[in-house]
């Protein structure tokens, strides 16, 4: 793995070859600017003077130092860390892109949808929208291997494991035969474009579950190939979702390859499997709130009530983009009912918590704005599980944490090993990247 | 302490933006409705370039209290990292009145700018 040159500002760390990003200016500038803003005379607001020294901070730098005293504490900065892994890393995926890549074992369905006029197949192939508009992607398109480390670097990052960004709603496509194309260029491109002779980026490979044959198969020709460590299946608008025994063959497949499934949630895939909820949301952002967690609640519930875990105990479960708070809850109400109601879930010979500490993994993005408190972030890791979780950054989308939004939040609390394995160490075993 | 930095000619256009460094200090200097302000290039949510964004109007809800309404009157700037909003005549967050970035008072003399310190 590479590691960048690493320049102390305020926690962050770049290389210094590929500085020309224009926030590493502003970054450089900080420590100075932090001493003068309280002094600024036309800073006037009695709220500004009563608050300027945090004001003056980015409210990710405010540190949890609640448990410090009990902890042994060497890890004061993530330049102590040996790695940062960024356990969801998104390329941004033109329709365009893809449709090249896709193989000539599959010129059928490629010719159909080559058919379709430019910028139309998000609509005719992929068959979802959206409540309302996004607002626009400022951060920079990421379709290139240089783009996207030198992004990884600005923030300190030393490895991606990357997915796409509209790809993860391949379950909205209705036709199979479409699915399973669009899989293979999918992988064909992002190898060619991201992973050749490239050991800082890895990614998931992308799977069709609407043809459970033909992913495995998928799954099976992509694992001999370096750089794929994992399998996407999205879960927005998987039906029906994680833990049917329709999906045998791609839980085997990546059992026997020693992949992990990743659960990465979609937006249009909110519309494709709730379409319900999806009728009563007025906007985008009702749909946002609702469309990741409850895509990845659905199938973190069924997976382990429909016992995958005891049929494939190998078989690691990456879930990802929701955050951390929503864990500890999950595990409660999993458990409650399990104790309400066994019959229910036959395959199981212990409570559903277990099988999560033993098979489920969590990224940390988005992990929310916590106001005033930034040991909430701690204190609900603590109760998650912290050897279950991942650092991801989500990058380029405009929902990112860079690594100090978890780390400065953490770091007083949890010993050395656990910060590394948050930050870097967990993902380098679950995907194996070593 | 009193630094030039802009000709208002270079910023003769309502909504446009220039990005100055003064004592070590990465500042944006916007023309709203033709008065000049300027912003401290610093978001301080997650450490942003905040005033690369793009400077725009705002929507807000219309006198019948339902239809959306937008004002093009450009004083609106969006941090490029994540969209937090800073209303640049006085700093403060459009969407949270209990955060605010700093700002600096501005002069003109003979189409000069200047950024008092």
């Amino acid at each position: 793995m590479n590691h960048p040159v690493r320049t102390r500002f305020s926690g962050k760390s770049y290389d210094s070859s590929l500085h020309s990003a224009p926030s590493l200016r502003t970054m450089k500038n900080f420590t100075r600017l932090t001493r003068c803003c309280i002094t600024v005379d036309s800073v006037q607001r009695s709220r500004w003077v009563f608050r300027s020294e945090s004001l003056c901070r980015p409210i990710w730098d405010m540190v949890d130092v609640s448990m410090a005293s009990t902890n042994s504490i060497t890890n004061r900065s993530l330049d102590d860390l040996g790695m940062v892994v960024d356990a969801d890393a998104h390329v941004s995926e033109q329709f365009d892109d893809v449709l090249p890549y896709v193989d000539d074992r599959y010129a059928g369905p490629r010719k159909r949808m080559q058919g379709d006029s430019k910028g139309r197949q998000w609509a005719t192939v992929f068959s979802a929208t959206q409540a309302g508009p996004s607002p626009k992607s400022k951060y920079e398109e990421t379709r290139d291997s240089e783009t996207k480390i030198r992004q990884l670097r600005e923030f300190g990052i030393d490895h991606g494991v990357l997915l796409g960004t509209r790809f993860n709603g391949i379950n909205t496509v209705n036709n199979p035969r479409y699915a399973v194309a669009l899989a293979d260029g999918f992988n064909n491109w992002i190898l060619d474009e991201f992973l050749d002779e490239e050991k800082t980026l890895s990614a998931g490979i992308t799977i069709a579950p609407q043809k459970p044959s033909k992913a495995a198969e998928e799954i099976d020709r992509r694992a001999t190939e370096d750089g794929f460590v994992g399998v996407a299946m999205p879960p927005g608008g998987l039906l029906p979702p994680l833990g049917h025994e329709k999906y045998d063959p791609i839980y085997q497949a990546a059992e026997d390859n020693g992949l992990p499934l990743m659960m990465h949630g979609t937006n249009r895939g909110f519309q494709y499997g709730m379409p319900t909820l999806f009728r009563g949301t007025e906007s985008k952002a009702e749909a946002h709130f609702l469309s990741h967690p409850f895509q990845i609640m659905q199938n973190l519930c069924t997976a382990i009530f429909r016992g995958l875990p005891e049929r494939y105990p190998d078989l690691d479960l990456v879930f990802q983009e929701c955050g951390v708070g929503y864990i500890p809850y999950a595990k409660w109400r999993l458990d409650d009912i399990y104790m309400e109601k066994p019959e229910d879930m036959p395959l199981l010979t212990k409570p559903p918590s277990a099988y999560i500490d033993e098979n489920c993994y969590f990224t940390t993005q988005p992990l929310g704005h916590t106001g005033g408190s930034p040991s909430d972030v701690a204190r609900a890791i603590e109760m998650a599980g912290p050897e279950n979780i991942m650092y991801s950054s989500d990058l380029p989308h405009s929902t990112f944490d860079p690594p100090e939004e978890l780390f400065n939040k953490i770091r007083g609390h949890f010993d050395d090993d656990t910060l590394r394995g948050i930050m870097g160490e967990t993902a380098v075993e679950v995907f194996d990247l070593s | 302490m009193r630094v030039e930095v802009a000709r208002t000619d270079e910023l003769s256009e309502p909504g446009a933006q220039k990005l100055v460094e003064v004592n070590g200090r990465e500042l944006a200097i916007f023309n709203v409705g033709n008065e000049y302000h300027a912003v401290v290039n610093y978001c301080i949510h997650q450490g942003g370039p905040l005033c690369e964004g793009e400077l725009t109007g705002g929507y807000d809800v219309d006198s019948d209290g339902w239809m959306w309404k937008y004002d093009e009157h450009r004083k609106i700037i969006h941090c490029p990292w994540h969209n937090w909003r800073f209303d640049v005549t006085t700093g403060e967050n459009v969407d949270d009145d209990s955060l605010a970035v700093p700002t600096y008072d501005v002069e003109v003399e003979d189409g000069t700018v200047y950024v008092s310190m």
